[in-house]
């Protein structure tokens, strides 16, 4: 289980007369159960990044915080990260290594022996259908490819929850069900606790049993799809996302620049 | 901690030793380079030495000066008649000879006791022409001394009379450091290998790491930071070293293809001068690694951080050159500067001084120190980094 209280981080922009604050996290909590995948929906610069960057111990946060089965992330970041997979937005893999180098080197460094980070790296290659894969260097890999490795790699110590940011960008709609797939599969067989966050609608719809509706910093919702559909009186997800996730001024201007166009 | 480090230091040898394309230019321009220019040096020594030994003169002219062509025998020297249009032959380097020219009146001039004029054609732009004419100026001081001699003689003067003082030169060098002055050039070139060879590693496993994005995903395993980067600066320390070694390595075959016997017995590097270098500089590399580490931490892409990784670069190829031009000899400070230190020790080792302890304790504990500072720099700076 993974809890977040009312988490707040302020970040600062340039230096001297021209610094800037921006107020990056302002009051986000939330509860991810295990067994359940819970959805982190929210626009573009919501702060779903910073909030999943100071769950993986990234980012202390200025206030608030983040316990993974009770443990505090800020605290004790090296317990927390061994109980956590976390697919960041960067993704970046070494391109002179294999996919399996690449998955075994992180299972080493979560402390597993050889033999059982490669034992490790087959299963996942199984389950993630990338056995092709794993032998090749990942220099030329498609950008699914690269995901399946990525995600591979932050699954090698079997961790009870994942924490995936944006998992389906620059994924073809192949790549996304299979993705999808995946993760329902480690939801139901393996009782996994899932954050994922996302700006895409029909991904939550599909996929999420837990909607968290992130805007401007906030929390401003929590529930199932239907939940949220019901308390704001919308037969349609999305038009209860613009409802939630943005102001009357915001949809104003959106809709006046869209009439322009 | 320790187990973590070393799965990164093993990560981290295997990628930068399978960027094959990298460590072949570097293998090209700091192994390779290194004889290539000894075998070079020797060719032009070699040609040098073949013109001393050949003890010939050219000269036109010379059936007008029996007298001269005598002198310049008993020398032991041969007279060549110079070839047809030897003007133009020497402008155009074509000739590599400077060529005498003997007046008509020659021996009359010299009967009469009136000093017949005769020209040393050689051109400021023909280099062999320019470095041969010292010696035939030699030889025709030689005949003047001679004749001045004679006449004095004839005159009932000591010849003594016209000596003020007599010069004797003695070379103080032994040979081993005579052997030095060609070996010198042999720590630069190790010393460049070690950096070449640190270089792209340091840099692809701190702002490379960065730009592909890998960063963020490496601090988010349990790992201490400071394993992370410790076993990172092993890997590329290593690698300095590996080329460095490799660069000694060459330098001993290199040796063999010297073309001249001279030069061989001036250049003196076995395998215990070799073993010597590499000793002298294992804590080098590691000073280098962790700086240019801490200098492309900072840096977002590769490019950029090549652009400040010159400074490293620039500093270290520059600082021997104190060694050359400093009129002063050896300071107390050149052990203070790293890589100074290491080019004057090495050049202690070529010399066959002996090392006392303290210095090598002194350059060691620099470098050392200037290690730890930049590890801990990239350690405090790598989450920044990740983010950025």
């Amino acid at each position: 289980m993974i809890e977040v209280q009312e988490l707040r981080k302020r970040f600062t922009q340039g230096r001297g007369a021209k610094a800037r604050t921006v107020l990056a996290v302002d009051g986000v909590s939330f509860t991810a159960a295990d067994g359940r995948i819970t959805g982190l929906l929210g626009p573009n610069g919501a702060g779903k990044t910073t909030t999943l960057r100071i769950a993986a111990a990234l980012i202390t946060p200025d206030a608030g915080s983040v316990r993974v089965d009770g443990i505090d992330v800020a605290m004790q970041p090296n317990a927390a990260l061994a109980r956590m997979g976390v697919l960041s937005d960067a993704r970046g893999l070494y391109p002179r290594l294999t996919a399996r180098e690449n998955i075994v080197y992180y299972g080493r460094l979560h402390g597993m022996t050889r033999p059982a980070a490669a034992a490790r790296a087959e299963a996942l290659a199984r389950m993630l259908d990338m056995q092709p894969l794993l032998d090749r260097r990942t220099d030329g890999f498609s950008q699914g490819e690269r995901m399946k490795t990525a995600l591979a790699r932050a699954l090698v110590h079997d961790p009870a929850h994942i924490v995936l940011d944006e998992p389906t960008n620059g994924l073809d709609v192949l790549a996304t069900r299979s993705l999808r797939d995946t993760l329902r599969r480690l939801r139901d067989d393996q009782g996994k606790c899932i954050v994922f966050s996302t700006h895409i609608m029909q991904e939550v719809e599909r996929l999420c049993d837990h909607v968290v509706v992130v805007a401007h910093g906030r929390t401003v919702a929590v529930g199932s799809v239907a939940e949220l559909n019901a308390a704001s009186g919308q037969a349609d997800f999305e038009e209860t996302f613009v409802d939630l996730a943005f102001s009357a001024d915001e949809r104003r201007q959106t809709q006046a620049t869209g009439g322009a166009a | 901690m320790m187990a973590a480090a070393w799965t990164v230091y093993l990560k981290e040898l295997v990628d930068a030793l399978r960027d094959r394309r990298t460590l072949l230019v570097v293998l090209l321009s700091s192994v390779a380079i290194g004889p290539a220019v000894l075998v070079l040096i020797s060719q032009l020594v070699a040609g040098i030495e073949k013109r001393a030994e050949a003890r010939e003169v050219v000269v036109h002219g010379i059936a007008h000066a029996p007298t001269l062509r005598n002198y310049l025998e008993r020398q032991t020297y041969i007279v060549r008649e110079a070839p047809a249009g030897y003007e133009q032959q020497i402008k155009d380097s074509k000739l590599g000879d400077p060529v005498l020219v003997v007046p008509a009146t020659f021996e009359a001039d010299l009967a009469r006791g009136q000093p017949p004029v005769v020209e040393l054609l050689a051109s400021a732009t023909n280099q062999r022409s320019q470095t041969g004419s010292g010696p035939v100026l030699r030889l025709l001081r030689g005949f003047n001394q001679e004749q001045a001699t004679l006449r004095l003689a004839v005159r009932g003067v000591s010849p003594a009379a016209l000596e003020a003082l007599r010069i004797e030169e003695r070379d103080l060098a032994d040979p081993a450091s005579r052997a030095a002055q060609l070996s010198a050039m042999v720590p630069f070139f190790v010393l460049m290998a070690v950096l070449y060879g640190a270089l792209n590693a340091a840099l692809d496993t701190t702002a490379g790491e960065r730009e592909r994005g890998s960063l963020e995903p490496l601090l988010m395993n349990p790992s201490p930071r400071l394993a992370l980067v410790l076993g990172k600066w092993g890997a590329v320390a290593s690698v300095g070293i590996l080329i460095a070694v490799l660069s000694c390595l060459s330098f001993l075959p290199g040796q063999w293809l010297l073309r001249s016997e001279a030069l061989s017995a001036m250049f003196r590097f076995g395998i215990g001068e070799a073993a010597a270098f590499v000793g002298l500089l294992l804590p080098l590399a590691g000073a280098l690694a962790a700086v240019l580490m801490a200098i492309a931490i900072r840096c977002k892409t590769f490019k950029e951080a090549q652009a400040n990784a010159t400074i490293v670069v620039l500093a270290v190829s520059m600082l021997p050159l104190v060694t050359i031009f400093n009129q002063e000899g050896q300071a107390p400070w050149h052990l203070w500067v790293p890589a100074l230190a290491q080019t004057t020790l090495m050049g202690r080792v070529l010399r066959g001084e002996a090392l006392p302890w303290t210095d090598v304790a002194l350059t060691v504990a620099v470098s050392a120190l200037l290690a730890a500072a930049a590890i801990a720099f990239v350690a405090r700076t790598l989450r920044t980094a990740a983010l950025k």
